[in-house]
Parts: structure tokens; C-alpha cells; sequence
């Protein structure tokens, strides 16, 4: 069990500049992985400058560990080499898939609930956990789209996984709202199913409520709804290290600060209650 | 369907759009069918987005929706095959080139050859540019066999429009659009080469002389400084021509252009 970091944000670009001078009130940062799979220049600059003031964690998009195409042994090699060169606290990514056949469509995609799934992804984690030298973190994702095949809950699922592979958990909250709205499923049953010691990070992001669908966008502030769930959260799961997210509409620096200040604020008061 | 059959067909979908086959409404569980156009919508627009990031000045150039169209017909033709969806467009100039009616389309195509090398250098590996001091100990009769490579950086392009002076005008527009051409015939000043490269964070470019263009061009194919001296020598003379082979090599590697091989 990883020890909690506290309250972090999603480093991006146009925050660079305003985290190495005004050192804020941020505990770590979660770093898109693909984007400093480079050789050099501005991206691993600004992150090793980070990196020289923060905890950082590793947050994948590209993995597509539910793909049924081989593993790409030449990506991970770079996410290894990355790793080496950050050290960050852990290595997470999506339990989805991304592409099949040497296309990548850049979208989280969902698998469907099945044994069959299980059995495909239980050998490909394992190998992955092997190249990264580390247990992967696999974050539930927002769907839309649910399969007629699965036989199991996504819950369900997820805990089969932990218990099959020592795989561990990242917890977006916000995805697990935005899923249980679309396929109609009680979200605290959802964060109720989920083995407790297997969870080691939250995601908290704000979504586009269309009445029928709720889209993921990342492109405002925590909802409400999002903010009560992840109470619900806090009492079963304990401390967590938390994460907020904002990949569109981005706003000064000040103001993710200022909204993961309501973070720590909800963290303390649910946790004081329950104490 | 298994799970390979499964995505096989979800990836079919997305990446040709249109109506949903029969095989695939079976396989979802109501009432979700219709939300595969979530991921069908969103397929086309973060590969146009991450186009606008990788082509800033042409997306300005082109405009809010002749850009989505252009950027529609490239990702129409080019599914991505990459982790890094900052590595997608590498082929957007030459689509542009196959399809050009015209000057502006002829300068968009070269624009956005010059804004992917622009990109390229940005975050390419640093290399180990060799400085103009470390050939102070090579010996006289050494030097026409010293043989250069490029560093990662480093970019070569020619230009035949007004290709990068219509960057410059959307680099300095910033998010206003930059003014039409005026003249078509101001958009061919004739063949210009270009210099790319990073000296510390940011990319910087250059124009050459074209013989000073050739003869770098010469050196990264691989020949060795003698050879670039000896086809110096016709025009200039066999003194001249390695006073001015030497001359430029000087400026390259203060330019931190070239590793020594």
C-alpha cells in the first residue's frame, strides 16, 4: 500500500511556467505519459523541473491494455525508460482498449464484463507488470455504450482483476457518476463493490450533463453530484490520493488550486466525521 | 462475436462512420446503441483538434471551418497508427500537395511542411552537437575525412510561396486571422532554403544561400569535408572553396547543428 500524497492536479502546458514560479499549494502532479514520450526540448525540461519540487505519478492513455492486439513492446519500453528517468510515485492507465490491428483511435473504450475479457486481460497485466517492474494502476473509465455479452458488473469486474493480478486501482469518481447516469446503475453501489485495500488514487473531473447522456469532457469544475459521491468515497475508502482533472477550458493555475482547495475541504470534514 | 470480433467492429464503426451495422446494435445492450456516435463524433474531433495544435499557423490561415473540412478529408484518408496523438499529421503537406489547386493550396502544403519540422524540433532528443573547439586538435591532413551527421533537431526545408512569411503574420496575429493574400503572384517569391534548429527550448529557423544550403545538404548525406571542398573548387579555387567550406562548417557547428561521426 502506497503511502497517500494528498490533493494533486494534472500538470499541462500552459500551467508550466506558473508552477515553477509561484510554487502552489499542490502536494503532486499527475503527467500525461504520451506527452513527454520524447526525445527532449520543452516537455521533459518543464518535467524534470517538476519533478525537482513535486511527487509526480504517470498517467497513460495509450496502453490499451483490453486491446486483443499484442502488446506494443516498443511503447511500454519508452514508458519504462520515462519511468526510470522520473521516478514517479506509480504508473497508471486505462482499463480499456484503444485501437486494434495498428490503429489507435485515441478513445477510451470500453470492454465488455465477460470472462472472456478477464482471461484476455489477466496475462497482458501481468506481463505489463513485469516490463514496468511495478503493479499497474488501471482507472474505471466513463462509457456510453454498454455490451449485451457482459455478465458481470463493471464492479464485479474490477475486483476480479485486482484479485487475479495484484493490479491496483484508480478510482475516478467522476467517470464512475458519468457511467452510472448512462447505463442506469446506483453509483455508490458501484464504489460499494470495489475492494477497498485495491484503491490508491481518486480522479475528480467535471462532465456535460445532456439529461438523456453524460459526456466526461474535463472541461469544467466538479459537479455537484460528483462532489457528494466522492464523500461516499472518502467514508469507505479512507484517505486517498486525490486528483483533479482539467484537459479543456483550462483556467489560471489559481483557480484548479482554489477548486482542490474544495477537495482537501470535503476530504477533512468526511473524514473528520467519520473518525 | 468474441472480443477480438467485437472490437474489430467497433473500430470499423468509428473509423468509417456512418450507420450502425446490424452486427454491432446486437452486441450493445439497450438503450445504448445510439451512443456510438459519442465515440464516432469524438473520433473526428480530438484528431482535428490535435491537428490545430500540430499545424497552429495553417488552422488560423485556413479558418474555423475550411480547416475542419481539410482536417476531415486528411483524417478521412490516415486512421492514426500512433500512441502519441502528437505524433499524428506527419502526412498532412503531402495530402496537401497531392490535392493543391492554386497558390494558397501550393503555400498551405508547404506551411504545414514548415510547421511539422517547427514541431519536430520542439521536442526532439538534444543529441551531442559537436563545438567548433573539439576540431582544434584534429590534425591538418585528418580533416578532409571529418564526416557530420544532423543533430535531432535539426531541420532542412525549401520553400517555393510565401509560406513563412504568412506563418510569421498568424504567429504575430496570434488568434486573429491573418489577411487573404493580396496578390497571388507574391505568393511564389521563388525557391528559398530553411534552416531549423533548437538551440535551448524553442525552435529557431533560418534562411541559407543556396550554395551554402547544398553544401550542407552534401555533408548530412553523408560525404566527408573534403569532398564538399573539392566541389568548392571549380568556382572558387582550391583555397577559396576550403576557406569558405570551412567558414560555413564554423557557423553550423556554432549553431550547435551537427554531431561529428
Amino acid at each position: 500500500m502506497h503511502r497517500p500524497l494528498g490533493f494533486g492536479l494534472g500538470l499541462r502546458p500552459p500551467h508550466y511556467g506558473a508552477v515553477l514560479e509561484t510554487r502552489p499549494a499542490v502536494d503532486w502532479f499527475e503527467v500525461i505519459t504520451e506527452n513527454y514520450l520524447v526525445g527532449g526540448g520543452r516537455p521533459l525540461h518543464f518535467l524534470d523541473e517538476v519533478r525537482a519540487r513535486y511527487p509526480v505519478v504517470m498517467h497513460g492513455v495509450s496502453l490499451s491494455i483490453g486491446s486483443t492486439a499484442p502488446l506494443d513492446l516498443d511503447y511500454l519500453g519508452r514508458v519504462r525508460e520515462l519511468a526510470a528517468r522520473c521516478q514517479p510515485e506509480w504508473v497508471s492507465d486505462h482499463l480499456c482498449w484503444t485501437g486494434t490491428d495498428g490503429r489507435n483511435l485515441h478513445d477510451l473504450l470500453p470492454l465488455p464484463y465477460t470472462e472472456e475479457a478477464l482471461a484476455h486481460l489477466v496475462p497482458r497485466i501481468g506481463r505489463v507488470q513485469e516490463l514496468l517492474g511495478r503493479p499497474l494502476v488501471l482507472e474505471n473509465v466513463s462509457s456510453y455504450v454498454s455490451y449485451s455479452s457482459s455478465a458481470m458488473s463493471e464492479w464485479e469486474f474490477l475486483s476480479a482483476l485486482v484479485a487475479r493480478t495484484g493490479c491496483r486501482l484508480l478510482l475516478d469518481v467522476n467517470n464512475v457518476y458519468v457511467s452510472s447516469r448512462n447505463h442506469g446503475f446506483d453509483p455508490r453501489e458501484f464504489l460499494d463493490g470495489v475492494p477497498v485495500a485495491a484503491v490508491q488514487q481518486f480522479h475528480l473531473a467535471g462532465h456535460l450533463d445532456l439529461g438523456t447522456q453524460v459526456i466526461d469532457t474535463h472541461d469544467a469544475p466538479v459537479r455537484e453530484e460528483v462532489w457528494d459521491l466522492y464523500a461516499h468515497a472518502l467514508r469507505r475508502f479512507g484517505a486517498v490520493s486525490t486528483l483533479l482533472e482539467r484537459d479543456d477550458n483550462i483556467p489560471p493555475l489559481e483557480e484548479l488550486v482554489a477548486e482542490l482547495g474544495r477537495a482537501r475541504a470535503v476530504a477533512r470534514r468526511t473524514l473528520s466525521e467519520a473518525a | 462475436m468474441t472480443l477480438a470480433e467485437l472490437e474489430r467492429a467497433v473500430q470499423r464503426h468509428i473509423l468509417g462512420g456512418g450507420p450502425l451495422p446490424e452486427s454491432l446494435a446486437a452486441a450493445v445492450a439497450p438503450p445504448a446503441a445510439e451512443r456510438w456516435s459519442v465515440y464516432v463524433e469524438a473520433y473526428r474531433l480530438r484528431l482535428t483538434e490535435a491537428l490545430a495544435a500540430q499545424y497552429p499557423a495553417l488552422a488560423a490561415r485556413a479558418g474555423g471551418s475550411a480547416f475542419a473540412a481539410l482536417a476531415g478529408a486528411f483524417i478521412a484518408e490516415t486512421p492514426s497508427v500512433h500512441r502519441s496523438i502528437r505524433d499524428y499529421g506527419r502526412e498532412l503537406a503531402a495530402h496537401l500537395a497531392a490535392g493543391a489547386r492554386g497558390a494558397e493550396d501550393e503555400m498551405r502544403a508547404e506551411l504545414a511542411a514548415f510547421e511539422w519540422r517547427l514541431a519536430a524540433a520542439f521536442d526532439a532528443a538534444p543529441g551531442r552537437p559537436t563545438a567548433p573547439a573539439e576540431l582544434a586538435a584534429v590534425a591538418p591532413e585528418a580533416w578532409p575525412g571529418l564526416c557530420f551527421r544532423a543533430v535531432p533537431a535539426l531541420g532542412r526545408l525549401a520553400t517555393e510561396t510565401n509560406a513563412v512569411a504568412v506563418w510569421r503574420a498568424a504567429k504575430a496575429a496570434g488568434d486573429a486571422a491573418p489577411e487573404p493574400l493580396a496578390d497571388p503572384v507574391a505568393a511564389r517569391p521563388g525557391r528559398v532554403e530553411w534552416l531549423i534548429l533548437r538551440p535551448a527550448l524553442d525552435a529557431e529557423f533560418r534562411s541559407l544561400p543556396p550554395d551554402e544550403a547544398a553544401a550542407l545538404d552534401r555533408l548530412l548525406a553523408g560525404e566527408p569535408f573534403g569532398a564538399l571542398c573539392e566541389a568548392l573548387a571549380g568556382p572558387r579555387g582550391e583555397a577559396g572553396a576550403a576557406a569558405t567550406a570551412a567558414g560555413w562548417l564554423k557557423g553550423w557547428l556554432l549553431a550547435g547543428a551537427l554531431e561529428r561521426v
